[in-house]
């Protein structure tokens, strides 16, 4: 208990405020950096979701976002045969 | 009570030791150490008997992920197929 | 949860996280965050939800998978 909230919810904002910034501003500026760092602030949202108690909605965002990163790597294979 | 402090400071220590190391071949066997004490932390952490299903579910995503990203880098794949 | 736990899978996250950003190889990237993975799963198991937690632990490595279908390409 940090101030009143869960541990989980303390670092779960942090994670989800530095990946962001992370994500947005890629250091090697190319699409598979901005994309593993795109899986960071996924994950400190799912913390943030958890100190709430929301089973389903835990389910429901780990299915979508694995879904979400295939449709990515299937944009950047074509991006790369078009190039 | 003192096995699970024994699985998080190796865990914690494995880690540490990760960050430190600049050769990526020699960070993956680190990773598989994490693994392993985390796997030990999720099976001690709660007494309940389903508790060690979880665990199984942990060990056998994790050994996944750190082979597949080791047979990656060795580069087998791309090259045979 | 005891605190020395939580301080250590505390510090596995931000272990994780910072060695995540600031690395530039993909390789190294993605194993910081397995990392970051490592340290969020003794969360999930201390609220209880071991079935979240299962399904989540068979879940996350087919992203990392997808990811390295893409990782393979630039390198080679």
């Amino acid at each position: 208990m940090i101030a009143g909230y869960p541990p989980e919810f303390i670092i779960g904002l942090l994670i989800l405020l530095v990946g962001t910034v992370a994500a947005a501003f890629p250091r090697p500026k190319t699409y598979l950096t901005q994309l593993i760092n795109l899986e960071i602030p996924g994950w400190g949202l799912l913390l943030v979701m958890l100190s709430y108690d929301e089973a389903l909605a835990l389910f429901t965002f780990g299915a979508v976002s694995v879904l979400s990163t295939f449709i990515y790597v299937r944009v950047m294979q074509k991006m790369e045969v078009c190039a | 009570m003192i096995a699970i402090y024994i699985c998080a400071g190796i865990a914690v220590y494995a880690a540490i030791r990760i960050i430190a190391e600049h050769n990526t071949m020699r960070k993956l066997p680190f990773l598989n150490v994490v693994s392993f004490a985390v796997t030990g932390i999720i099976a001690l952490l709660m007494p309940h008997p389903i508790t060690i299903a979880a665990a199984a579910a942990y060990f056998v995503g994790s050994t996944l992920e750190s082979n597949a990203i080791a047979s990656t880098w060795s580069g087998g794949i791309k090259k045979d197929g | 949860m005891d605190e020395f736990i939580m301080i250590a899978c505390s510090g596995l996250v931000l272990i994780g996280m910072t060695a995540a950003i600031l690395h530039r190889d993909p390789f190294d990237k993605l194993i910081s965050l397995s990392i970051l993975i490592a340290g969020i799963f003794p969360f999930i198991v201390d609220r209880g939800y071991l079935d979240v937690a299962a399904a989540t632990a068979l879940i996350a490595p087919l992203s990392t998978i997808f990811i390295l279908m893409v990782c393979r390409r630039e390198t080679a």
